[in-house]
Protein backbone atom coordinates (compact mmCIF):
# COMPACT_ATOMS: atom_id res chain seq x y z
CA UNK A 1 0.00 0.00 0.00
CA UNK A 2 1.45 3.33 -1.03
CA UNK A 3 2.03 6.10 1.48
CA UNK A 4 -0.63 8.23 -0.24
CA UNK A 5 -3.28 5.51 0.03
CA UNK A 6 -2.48 5.04 3.73
CA UNK A 7 -2.91 8.75 4.38
CA UNK A 8 -6.24 8.85 2.49
CA UNK A 9 -7.57 5.85 4.44
CA UNK A 10 -6.43 7.38 7.73
CA UNK A 11 -8.13 10.70 6.91
CA UNK A 12 -11.36 8.91 5.88
CA UNK A 13 -11.32 6.88 9.08
CA UNK A 14 -10.84 10.06 11.11
CA UNK A 15 -13.74 11.77 9.31
CA UNK A 16 -15.96 8.70 9.86
CA UNK A 17 -15.02 8.54 13.56
CA UNK A 18 -15.75 12.27 13.93
CA UNK A 19 -19.12 11.91 12.18
CA UNK A 20 -20.12 8.95 14.39
CA UNK A 21 -19.05 10.83 17.54
CA UNK A 22 -20.93 13.95 16.41
CA UNK A 23 -24.09 12.02 15.61
CA UNK A 24 -24.03 10.15 18.92
CA UNK A 25 -23.38 13.37 20.84
CA UNK A 26 -26.17 15.21 18.95
CA UNK A 27 -28.74 12.49 19.60
CA UNK A 28 -27.65 11.68 23.19
CA UNK A 29 -30.57 11.72 25.62
CA UNK A 30 -30.26 12.73 29.29
CA UNK A 31 -29.05 9.71 31.26
CA UNK A 32 -31.48 7.93 33.55
CA UNK A 33 -30.45 8.36 37.16
CA UNK A 34 -31.30 4.75 37.99
CA UNK A 35 -27.81 3.50 37.16
CA UNK A 36 -25.84 6.56 38.24
CA UNK A 37 -24.23 6.92 41.67
CA UNK A 38 -25.24 9.85 43.86
CA UNK A 39 -22.59 12.51 44.52
CA UNK A 40 -24.02 13.17 48.00
CA UNK A 41 -26.33 11.31 50.35
CA UNK A 42 -28.18 13.65 52.68
CA UNK A 43 -31.37 13.67 54.73
CA UNK A 44 -34.14 16.01 53.59
CA UNK A 45 -34.35 18.10 56.78
CA UNK A 46 -30.57 18.72 56.85
CA UNK A 47 -30.58 19.64 53.16
CA UNK A 48 -33.34 22.22 53.68
CA UNK A 49 -31.47 23.61 56.69
CA UNK A 50 -28.24 23.96 54.70
CA UNK A 51 -30.02 26.03 52.05
CA UNK A 52 -32.10 28.15 54.43
CA UNK A 53 -28.98 28.91 56.52
CA UNK A 54 -26.75 29.87 53.58
CA UNK A 55 -28.18 29.23 50.13
CA UNK A 56 -25.08 30.55 48.36
CA UNK A 57 -22.75 28.11 50.15
CA UNK A 58 -25.15 25.19 49.77
CA UNK A 59 -25.68 26.09 46.11
CA UNK A 60 -21.94 25.84 45.45
CA UNK A 61 -21.63 22.58 47.40
CA UNK A 62 -24.41 20.83 45.50
CA UNK A 63 -24.11 22.52 42.07
CA UNK A 64 -25.09 20.10 39.27
CA UNK A 65 -24.92 17.19 41.74
CA UNK A 66 -26.96 14.02 41.88
CA UNK A 67 -28.34 13.66 45.40
CA UNK A 68 -29.71 10.68 47.28
CA UNK A 69 -32.17 12.31 49.68
CA UNK A 70 -33.48 10.36 52.66
CA UNK A 71 -36.58 11.40 54.53
CA UNK A 72 -40.27 11.17 55.16
CA UNK A 73 -42.86 11.65 52.43
CA UNK A 74 -44.92 14.77 53.24
CA UNK A 75 -47.18 14.46 50.23
CA UNK A 76 -47.38 13.30 46.64
CA UNK A 77 -48.49 16.05 44.25
CA UNK A 78 -49.82 15.08 40.85
CA UNK A 79 -50.51 17.12 37.76
CA UNK A 80 -51.73 14.99 34.87
CA UNK A 81 -49.19 12.19 34.48
CA UNK A 82 -46.50 14.04 36.39
CA UNK A 83 -45.74 13.33 40.03
CA UNK A 84 -43.76 15.19 42.65
CA UNK A 85 -42.80 13.56 45.93
CA UNK A 86 -42.50 16.15 48.66
CA UNK A 87 -40.10 15.30 51.50
CA UNK A 88 -39.18 16.88 54.81
CA UNK A 89 -40.58 17.79 58.19
CA UNK A 90 -44.39 17.90 58.15
CA UNK A 91 -44.41 20.78 60.64
CA UNK A 92 -42.24 22.93 58.34
CA UNK A 93 -43.52 24.63 55.18
CA UNK A 94 -40.15 24.20 53.46
CA UNK A 95 -39.53 20.94 51.61
CA UNK A 96 -37.43 18.96 49.21
CA UNK A 97 -39.54 18.60 46.08
CA UNK A 98 -38.65 15.67 43.84
CA UNK A 99 -40.10 15.83 40.33
CA UNK A 100 -40.27 12.18 39.36
CA UNK A 101 -38.96 10.61 36.19
CA UNK A 102 -42.34 9.62 34.74
CA UNK A 103 -40.95 6.53 33.00
CA UNK A 104 -39.95 5.09 36.38
CA UNK A 105 -42.65 6.42 38.66
CA UNK A 106 -45.45 4.02 37.73
CA UNK A 107 -43.31 0.99 38.56
CA UNK A 108 -41.87 2.44 41.75
CA UNK A 109 -44.83 4.26 43.26
CA UNK A 110 -46.42 1.19 44.86
CA UNK A 111 -46.33 1.50 48.62
CA UNK A 112 -45.17 5.11 48.66
CA UNK A 113 -47.45 7.06 50.93
CA UNK A 114 -47.44 9.98 53.31
CA UNK A 115 -45.22 9.38 56.35
CA UNK A 116 -43.15 6.61 54.74
CA UNK A 117 -39.37 6.93 54.98
CA UNK A 118 -37.75 6.60 51.55
CA UNK A 119 -34.63 7.54 49.61
CA UNK A 120 -34.97 9.39 46.33
CA UNK A 121 -32.18 10.03 43.87
CA UNK A 122 -32.45 13.15 41.76
CA UNK A 123 -30.56 15.90 39.96
CA UNK A 124 -30.63 19.12 41.96
CA UNK A 125 -32.00 22.09 40.02
CA UNK A 126 -31.67 24.65 42.81
CA UNK A 127 -33.30 26.37 45.75
CA UNK A 128 -36.49 28.38 45.46
CA UNK A 129 -36.60 30.89 48.26
CA UNK A 130 -40.11 31.87 49.31
CA UNK A 131 -40.53 35.61 48.96
CA UNK A 132 -44.21 35.63 49.86
CA UNK A 133 -43.88 34.10 53.34
CA UNK A 134 -46.88 31.92 52.47
CA UNK A 135 -45.44 28.94 50.66
CA UNK A 136 -42.18 27.84 52.27
CA UNK A 137 -38.82 27.57 50.52
CA UNK A 138 -37.95 24.47 48.53
CA UNK A 139 -34.94 22.54 47.33
CA UNK A 140 -35.92 21.16 43.94
CA UNK A 141 -34.74 17.99 42.21
CA UNK A 142 -35.82 16.55 38.89
CA UNK A 143 -35.47 13.28 36.91
CA UNK A 144 -35.98 11.59 40.29
CA UNK A 145 -36.12 7.86 40.89
CA UNK A 146 -36.94 5.97 44.05
CA UNK A 147 -33.85 4.22 45.36
CA UNK A 148 -34.65 0.65 46.35
CA UNK B 1 -66.93 35.37 76.95
CA UNK B 2 -70.09 37.38 76.27
CA UNK B 3 -72.41 36.65 73.34
CA UNK B 4 -71.12 39.80 71.64
CA UNK B 5 -67.53 38.61 72.13
CA UNK B 6 -68.28 35.17 70.65
CA UNK B 7 -70.05 36.77 67.67
CA UNK B 8 -67.08 39.09 67.03
CA UNK B 9 -64.65 36.13 67.23
CA UNK B 10 -66.78 34.10 64.80
CA UNK B 11 -66.98 37.02 62.38
CA UNK B 12 -63.21 37.42 62.63
CA UNK B 13 -62.69 33.74 61.78
CA UNK B 14 -65.10 34.05 58.83
CA UNK B 15 -63.27 37.12 57.47
CA UNK B 16 -59.91 35.33 57.78
CA UNK B 17 -61.33 32.27 56.05
CA UNK B 18 -62.72 34.30 53.13
CA UNK B 19 -59.44 36.21 52.84
CA UNK B 20 -57.46 32.94 52.70
CA UNK B 21 -59.67 31.67 49.89
CA UNK B 22 -58.73 34.68 47.75
CA UNK B 23 -55.30 33.22 47.19
CA UNK B 24 -54.47 30.17 45.10
CA UNK B 25 -51.17 28.49 44.35
CA UNK B 26 -49.31 25.55 42.90
CA UNK B 27 -45.75 24.31 43.03
CA UNK B 28 -46.34 21.75 40.28
CA UNK B 29 -47.31 23.97 37.37
CA UNK B 30 -46.07 23.35 33.87
CA UNK B 31 -44.29 25.60 31.41
CA UNK B 32 -42.96 24.50 28.06
CA UNK B 33 -41.28 26.36 25.26
CA UNK B 34 -40.71 25.73 21.60
CA UNK B 35 -38.09 27.27 19.35
CA UNK B 36 -38.65 26.55 15.66
CA UNK B 37 -35.38 26.80 13.77
CA UNK B 38 -34.94 26.31 10.03
CA UNK B 39 -33.52 22.80 10.44
CA UNK B 40 -35.02 21.55 13.67
CA UNK B 41 -37.45 22.37 16.44
CA UNK B 42 -36.23 22.47 20.01
CA UNK B 43 -38.54 22.20 22.95
CA UNK B 44 -38.32 21.78 26.70
CA UNK B 45 -40.73 21.34 29.57
CA UNK B 46 -40.74 22.30 33.22
CA UNK B 47 -42.97 20.52 35.76
CA UNK B 48 -42.16 22.47 38.93
CA UNK B 49 -43.50 25.95 38.31
CA UNK B 50 -44.56 27.89 41.39
CA UNK B 51 -47.55 30.12 40.74
CA UNK B 52 -49.54 32.32 43.12
CA UNK B 53 -52.77 34.11 42.25
CA UNK B 54 -54.59 36.65 44.36
CA UNK B 55 -58.07 36.43 42.89
CA UNK B 56 -59.20 39.54 44.72
CA UNK B 57 -56.57 41.86 43.25
CA UNK B 58 -55.76 39.87 40.10
CA UNK B 59 -52.07 39.82 40.93
CA UNK B 60 -50.26 36.77 39.68
CA UNK B 61 -46.71 35.53 40.04
CA UNK B 62 -44.79 32.65 38.49
CA UNK B 63 -41.28 31.43 39.19
CA UNK B 64 -39.09 28.64 37.83
CA UNK B 65 -35.59 27.36 38.39
CA UNK B 66 -33.90 27.37 34.98
CA UNK B 67 -32.13 24.05 35.52
CA UNK B 68 -35.54 22.40 35.87
CA UNK B 69 -36.22 22.57 32.12
CA UNK B 70 -36.01 19.09 30.63
CA UNK B 71 -35.02 18.56 26.98
CA UNK B 72 -35.19 15.41 24.91
CA UNK B 73 -31.57 15.92 23.85
CA UNK B 74 -28.90 16.15 26.53
CA UNK B 75 -26.63 18.32 24.38
CA UNK B 76 -29.34 20.94 23.92
CA UNK B 77 -30.04 20.94 27.66
CA UNK B 78 -26.33 21.50 28.36
CA UNK B 79 -26.10 24.33 25.82
CA UNK B 80 -29.29 25.90 27.18
CA UNK B 81 -27.95 26.02 30.74
CA UNK B 82 -24.31 26.82 29.98
CA UNK B 83 -24.39 29.05 26.91
CA UNK B 84 -27.85 30.57 26.52
CA UNK B 85 -29.55 31.28 29.86
CA UNK B 86 -26.39 30.81 32.01
CA UNK B 87 -28.29 29.01 34.76
CA UNK B 88 -25.47 29.14 37.30
CA UNK B 89 -25.36 32.94 37.03
CA UNK B 90 -29.12 33.47 36.64
CA UNK B 91 -30.73 30.47 38.39
CA UNK B 92 -34.37 31.52 38.20
CA UNK B 93 -36.90 33.33 36.07
CA UNK B 94 -39.98 35.13 37.38
CA UNK B 95 -43.08 36.75 36.00
CA UNK B 96 -45.03 39.24 38.11
CA UNK B 97 -48.19 40.65 36.67
CA UNK B 98 -51.73 41.80 36.94
CA UNK B 99 -54.83 40.33 35.30
CA UNK B 100 -56.19 43.48 33.66
CA UNK B 101 -59.76 42.18 33.32
CA UNK B 102 -59.87 40.47 36.72
CA UNK B 103 -63.34 41.87 37.38
CA UNK B 104 -64.73 39.73 34.53
CA UNK B 105 -63.55 36.48 36.10
CA UNK B 106 -65.96 34.85 38.52
CA UNK B 107 -63.73 32.70 40.68
CA UNK B 108 -66.72 31.32 42.57
CA UNK B 109 -68.52 30.16 39.41
CA UNK B 110 -67.40 27.25 37.25
CA UNK B 111 -66.63 28.35 33.72
CA UNK B 112 -64.00 29.37 31.20
CA UNK B 113 -62.93 33.00 31.15
CA UNK B 114 -60.64 34.90 28.78
CA UNK B 115 -57.94 36.81 30.59
CA UNK B 116 -55.26 39.33 29.76
CA UNK B 117 -52.23 39.73 31.96
CA UNK B 118 -49.70 42.54 31.96
CA UNK B 119 -46.48 42.35 33.87
CA UNK B 120 -42.74 41.94 33.80
CA UNK B 121 -40.70 38.88 32.95
CA UNK B 122 -37.24 38.54 34.43
CA UNK B 123 -35.02 36.16 32.50
CA UNK B 124 -31.22 35.99 32.17
CA UNK B 125 -30.99 38.97 34.54
CA UNK B 126 -33.08 41.20 32.25
CA UNK B 127 -36.56 42.46 33.15
CA UNK B 128 -38.93 43.36 30.31
CA UNK B 129 -42.64 44.14 30.08
CA UNK B 130 -44.82 41.31 28.79
CA UNK B 131 -48.51 41.24 27.90
CA UNK B 132 -50.24 37.94 27.23
CA UNK B 133 -53.70 36.57 26.71
CA UNK B 134 -54.95 33.29 28.05
CA UNK B 135 -57.82 31.59 29.74
CA UNK B 136 -58.78 30.84 33.30
CA UNK B 137 -60.90 27.75 33.79
CA UNK B 138 -62.68 27.56 37.14
CA UNK B 139 -63.82 24.11 38.21
CA UNK B 140 -64.95 23.26 41.72
CA UNK B 141 -63.67 26.59 42.98
CA UNK B 142 -60.15 25.97 41.67
CA UNK B 143 -58.70 28.05 38.84
CA UNK B 144 -56.51 26.67 36.05
CA UNK B 145 -54.35 29.26 34.27
CA UNK B 146 -53.34 28.69 30.65
CA UNK B 147 -51.53 31.02 28.32
CA UNK B 148 -49.35 31.09 25.20
CA UNK B 149 -47.08 33.95 24.34
CA UNK B 150 -43.86 34.73 22.49
CA UNK B 151 -40.65 36.25 23.76
CA UNK B 152 -37.65 37.45 21.80
CA UNK B 153 -34.38 36.02 23.11
CA UNK B 154 -32.55 39.20 22.07
CA UNK B 155 -34.75 41.22 24.47
CA UNK B 156 -33.19 39.24 27.31
CA UNK B 157 -29.65 39.46 25.93
CA UNK B 158 -29.58 35.74 25.18
CA UNK B 159 -27.14 35.45 22.30
CA UNK B 160 -27.33 32.78 19.62
CA UNK B 161 -23.92 31.68 18.30
CA UNK B 162 -23.69 32.04 14.50
CA UNK B 163 -22.94 28.29 14.16
CA UNK B 164 -26.42 27.36 15.40
CA UNK B 165 -28.39 30.33 14.02
CA UNK B 166 -30.36 27.97 11.78
CA UNK B 167 -31.24 25.70 14.71
CA UNK B 168 -32.33 28.27 17.28
CA UNK B 169 -34.98 30.85 16.52
CA UNK B 170 -34.85 34.24 18.23
CA UNK B 171 -38.60 33.95 18.85
CA UNK B 172 -39.58 31.40 21.47
CA UNK B 173 -43.17 30.35 22.12
CA UNK B 174 -43.94 29.80 25.79
CA UNK B 175 -46.95 27.82 27.06
CA UNK B 176 -48.11 27.99 30.66
CA UNK B 177 -50.51 25.54 32.31
CA UNK B 178 -51.01 25.78 36.08
CA UNK B 179 -53.83 24.18 38.05
CA UNK B 180 -54.09 26.04 41.33
CA UNK B 181 -55.26 25.01 44.79
CA UNK B 182 -56.62 27.28 47.53
CA UNK B 183 -53.84 28.64 49.70
CA UNK B 184 -54.61 27.74 53.29
CA UNK B 185 -52.94 30.16 55.65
Amino acid sequence: MSRRTTIIIAVLLLIAAGAIWGYREFTRVPASLTDLDADHTVDAVSLIKEFTTNDSLAGKKYRNAILAVQGQVKSIDSSGNFYTIVMGDTSDMSSVRCSMDSSHFAAMSAGIQRGKAITIKGAITGFKKDETGLLGSDVELNRCVVQQ
Amino acid sequence: MTRKGILTALLGIMVLSVSAQDKFFTKSGRISFVSKGLIETNSAAHKSVTAVLDSKSGQVQFSVLMKGFEFRKALMQEHFNENYVESDKYPSSTFKGQITNNGDIKYQTDGEYNATVKGTLTLHGETKPVEATGKITVKGGKPRLQSDFNVQLSDYKIGIPSMVKDKVNNTVNISVDCSLEPLKS
